[in-house]
């Protein structure tokens, strides 16, 4: 799919009025992150635990956004939601149950680790996850469907677009501290915005996000 | 990434508390000790607690407000971005269950002192007057002790307070005081609801908005960054940390900060003595001659329950067993659409046009009324409404490419009291070795005939405004009331309508978990007018001798 | 100066208002339709026109056509500004007002232009324009425009809430200047054109002071001037309150041609 936002680069806006300094200390301490680097899942569970990701965001892209570290990372520090499903164990408990379970599946469906599964049987195992099909012994209990729902689709996704990567895709404006927004009618722009490339005029718009980070 | 780089330290101490205003400013605050028998310990410094605060110390009494969160300065601690900002909401587990299990966290949490007013999107209105009588004008519910005439003689004040931007006129129920600042621009987001509105022919408004359209003192005029649910970085937004707190400190408050209070203790004549709370590494006892529990719908209630003792086995203030009962949520469906023109909603406060149609006209088809307004997800935000639908892979990103054509209508709901919906202890236990709290909810049938009225509705004013494409996001909540009523016997309720508990003279509930209703509108204005009317009452009864 | 100089510079620095204030707002509008370069070009050569006469110039270049041109394109920018408001959902509503296209805004380019237009009559020597006795005219015209420049400044004002006292300077003070050159064309009266020869230059002064304070208002908002590209559009805007000096210079002017006894 052609880029919906040509050329536009949210980073290139942090050095203007768009971010202040504790912006640009927390959004660089999450593009510093080593995307191989996890301190919660095990060797095994992060194989599985890439997989997952990959088929929940699918990317195509040289640098993808490090969703498996990303998720590593609130778990270790046990970052909570506030909340928790009773019918689910705490989120560290359930994402290991919750992998192990999914890892069993593959084994057992397929022979193989999930993790060296075909991007097609992958997406049919978190499918009949997320309808509840999956009940094997390893999930000891734990609904699949609601693991899927409350864990593994809101834990990735919330990472995925809190990424600057996502936000140049979908053309988010990004950090907007101090300086906000001046133009809020239908189709209007701040010269700060990424400008959409309308059928015939990609090359406008990729001239107009070029010059994002300079106003 | 750490949740925050929140204060692991007390930052509220040595007389002096953090201003708001000022990048690493203080402000001199007066301090009390633990062995001082203060007049009153506020547990909970949000729309509530603070607002008491101002208020009680205002009027002369000796008052310390303890928060569990940490004092924020805007200006420096608030970053923008959706993650980093969950530093604001109440993480600690609590766990959820019955037939629609509730979200909690972001949306209808908070943990900082000011409370979820921090990162509220502002929406400031005011209850319909016939919803305080609703059980007797309305069939429905329950009565309230308060009459609407006097509530809105508080609701002026509160709007002055917060200098409200709202419109010039307001289309809906009696008249009230102009505004005490002008509406903010619409952003497209909310001219689509107004093309809807007016293509089906009921009324619209601008929002009533607690963030300013102009300069106020030190505090910056709003620059329609859109991450108003993330906390403001520029003091635009009237949240108690910029208008009650100041305030209250300045007339001899006490505010403390990363104050956890696990227990309210009693004397042997079963008054409250004061807050056995956790600060700075242990637990300590504020001694004090009233306890006021302003700690939202589900700390209110744990807290109580979780300082049962052989005088009181059911928990403090629970001789009616109503305490943790009767739990209410707001509806807070949506519809969604893609327009064909860029709509942008990330820009602006979120809800910048509203109408309450249905809270004034209410359909045959059910009890209560519903408001519904624009919406300015952020990009997580709007992910969440995506896979709540259950899309993941090449579907979620192929509607996240819209994200920037993305328009939606959401209401807000009044549900039902039901006792079934409640607060309960749970037996794992938080940080703090305190029994976490269980929430159950379910809608009940009046519920669920409502919420399909709004989304039928919403469609076709979204579908007459240009919006394409249409989903229902069905599954969602806002705001937390109840779980303490108040009423007018010892036996309907937890306290009177002076917020005053039937059992305990000396224990006070003042926050939104005294709502006998809910109503369809955002609560924070009403839990503001209710503590700021508590105060004055507090004030009266005290001249007479009767505290 | 010459009354008819001193009506030159008036429409110079009513036309320069108009240039840099239509200059930012429809740059915030992103010039979405090309008639809104409309104002610029007439503006600027309104601008070039007054400044050449206040200068005493005497070149043969047609500035009565560009003063009238002026005129026509204020008067087409009413039609545009109304359009733009009354489209708007709400139609004639406060919300609209505050944050549609100025309602009052283009008449600013007509009173720029009639202001013109007389000046150029006076430079002539003609002590009437269309059969209008040039002093009272440029009297009217002042008045006028000082009425109808403070009730746009008493709307834009109560957006603000009158958050500042000094808020309602605008508001009160240029109302008693038009009154008063108003009282002064009806009624020939040597008192009454000292005081309002005073007022006048005060609501001039005013004009000038407004900058400042609006300028005060930019630096004040989030970001202060480093966040020039949001505040000087979205804060109050600093072209507008000359506008007060150019028409208070209008009324000097008729105050002038009134004293000659030409008509009064």
């Amino acid at each position: 799919m052609a880029e919906l936002y040509p050329g536009y680069d949210v980073m290139a806006k942090a050095r203007t009025p768009s971010w202040n300094e504790q912006t640009r200390r927390v959004v660089e301490a999450r593009l510093a992150i080593d995307p191989e680097h996890h301190r919660f899942f095990t060797d095994a569970e992060w194989l599985t635990m890439k997989a997952v990701c990959d088929r929940i965001v699918p990317q195509d892209r040289a640098h993808p956004v490090p969703l498996a570290a990303m998720v590593d990372g609130k778990l270790a520090d046990g970052e909570g939601d506030g909340y928790r499903n009773a019918s689910l164990p705490p989120q560290a408990d359930a994402w290991r149950r919750g992998l192990a379970a999914l890892e069993a599946e593959a084994r057992a469906r397929h022979g193989r680790c999930f993790h060296a599964l075909e991007a097609a049987e992958r997406n049919a195992l978190l499918t009949a996850m997320q309808q509840g099909l999956l009940a094997g012994q390893a999930w000891a209990g734990m609904p699949s469907a609601l693991f899927f729902s409350a864990r593994v689709l809101p834990d990735i996704v919330a990472a995925y677009y809190a990424h600057p990567l996502a936000w140049n895709e979908i053309g988010f404006g990004g950090p907007a501290s101090p300086r906000g927004y001046v133009r809020m009618d239908f189709d209007r722009r701040d010269p700060w915005e990424a400008a959409e490339a309308r059928p015939g005029h990609e090359a406008q718009a990729q001239r107009m996000n070029a010059r994002v980070g300079r106003t | 990434m750490p949740v925050s780089d929140a204060p692991e330290t007390p930052r509220a101490i040595n007389g002096r508390a953090p201003d708001a205003f000022r990048v690493g400013g203080w402000m001199p605050m007066r301090c009390f000790s633990d062995d001082e028998e203060v007049d009153f310990a506020i547990v909970g410094a949000g729309a509530g607690g603070a607002s008491l605060a101002c208020r009680l110390a205002e009027h002369g009494f000796s008052v310390v407000a303890l928060d569990a969160g940490p004092y924020w300065r805007p200006l420096e601690d608030f970053a923008s971005d959706e993650r980093h900002q969950a530093k604001l909401h109440w993480n600690d587990e609590r766990l959820v269950d019955g037939d629609n299990p509730l979200q909690l966290g972001s949306n209808n949490s908070g943990r900082s002192v000011g409370g979820s007013m921090v990162h509220f999107a502002m929406v400031s209105l005011r209850f319909r007057p016939e919803w305080f009588k609703a059980r007797t004008l309305l069939g429905y519910g329950a009565d309230w002790p308060l009459d609407w005439r006097e509530m809105w003689r508080y609701y002026d004040y509160v709007e002055q307070a917060l200098k409200i931007s709202g419109p010039v006129r307001y289309p809906w129920g009696p008249r009230r005081p102009r505004y005490p600042y002008r509406p903010h621009e619409l952003n497209a987001a909310a001219t689509v609801l107004a093309k809807g509105a007016e293509a089906l022919g009921i009324a619209w408004s601008p929002t009533p908005l607690a963030t300013l359209s102009a300069p106020r003192g030190l505090a910056h005029p709003c620059v329609y960054r859109g991450m108003c649910v993330l906390g403001c970085s520029t003091n635009a937004k009237q949240s108690p940390l910029v208008t009650w707190l100041p305030r209250a400190i300045k007339a001899g408050a006490e505010v403390r900060d990363l104050a956890m209070v696990g227990r309210i203790e009693h004397d042997r004549d079963g008054l409250v003595s004061g807050v056995r709370y956790h600060r700075d590494g242990g637990w300590r006892f504020q001694r004090a001659r009233n306890v006021i529990v302003a700690g939202y719908a589900i700390e209110t209630p744990r807290l109580l329950l979780n300082s049962a003792s052989q005088r009181y086995p059911d928990g403090l203030a629970n001789s009616s067993g109503l305490v943790g009962k009767n739990l209410m949520v707001q509806s807070n469906q949506a519809v969604w659409g893609v327009h064909e023109r860029e709509i942008r909603s990330y820009k602006g406060p979120p809800s910048l046009a509203i109408t309450e149609h249905w809270n004034y006209a209410p359909s045959a088809d059910f009890f209560g009324g519903y408001a519904y307004m624009s919406q300015g997800p952020l990009p997580v935000e709007a992910a969440a409404t995506q896979i709540r639908r259950g899309l993941w892979g090449q579907r979620l990103l192929d509607e996240m490419a819209n994200y920037n054509h993305r328009v939606g209508l959401k209401m807000v709901g009044e549900c039902l009291p039901q006792e079934r919906n409640q607060v309960t202890l749970a037996d794992e236990r938080d940080r703090f070795a305190l029994p976490i709290a269980r929430v159950t909810f379910s809608y009940c049938d009046n519920d669920k005939a409502m919420i399909a009225h709004a989304l039928a509705f919403m469609r076709r004013a979204l579908a007459a405004a240009g919006g394409r494409d249409i989903f229902e996001e069905t599954d969602d909540t806002c705001h937390l009331n109840g779980t303490a009523r108040m009423g007018f016997s010892a036996g309907d309720s937890v306290v009177d309508g002076d917020c005053r508990s039937w059992d305990i003279p000396n224990l006070w509930i003042c926050d939104g978990s005294v709502f006998p209703t809910v109503g369809g509108v955002n609560p924070s204005l009403t839990i503001q007018a209710i503590a700021c009317r508590t105060a004055d009452r507090i004030k009266t009864l005290a001249a007479r001798g009767e505290i | 100066m010459s009354p008819a100089r001193q009506a030159h510079l008036a429409a110079a620095m009513l036309a320069a208002s108009v240039l840099a204030d239509s200059g930012v707002e429809h740059y915030r509008g992103s010039f979405y339709n090309r008639a809104m370069f409309a104002p610029l070009a007439a503006a600027a050569a309104t601008l070039a026109a007054g400044v050449a006469g206040a200068m005493g110039s005497r070149s043969r270049f047609p500035r009565d056509r560009v003063y009238a041109l002026a005129a026509i394109a204020g008067v087409i920018g009413l039609g545009f500004h109304a359009w733009n408001i009354l489209k708007r959902p709400g139609r004639l509503s406060w919300e609209n007002l505050f944050y549609g296209a100025p309602v009052a805004a283009p008449a600013a380019l007509v009173l720029a232009g009639t202001i013109g237009a007389a000046a150029d009559a006076a430079e002539k020597g003609k002590r009437s324009w269309r059969g209008l006795p040039l002093g009272r005219l440029l009297a009217a015209v002042s008045a006028l425009g000082l009425a109808g420049s403070a009730g746009e400044a008493g709307l834009l004002h109560f957006r603000g809430a009158f958050q500042n006292p000094a808020m309602v300077l605008p508001v009160s003070g240029p109302p008693v200047a038009a009154a008063l050159i108003a009282g002064a064309a009806a009624k020939p009266s040597k008192g009454l054109r000292r005081i309002a020869d005073l007022w006048l230059k005060l609501t001039a002064a005013l004009g000038l002071a407004g900058v400042g304070f609006h300028a005060f208002g930019v630096g004040r908002s989030m970001g202060g001037w480093r966040n020039w590209r949001q505040n000087l559009l979205n804060g109050p805007p600093l072209p507008a309150p000359p506008s007060f000096t150019g028409l208070a210079i209008a009324g000097l002017a008729a105050l002038a041609l009134l004293e000659d006894g030409a008509d009064g």
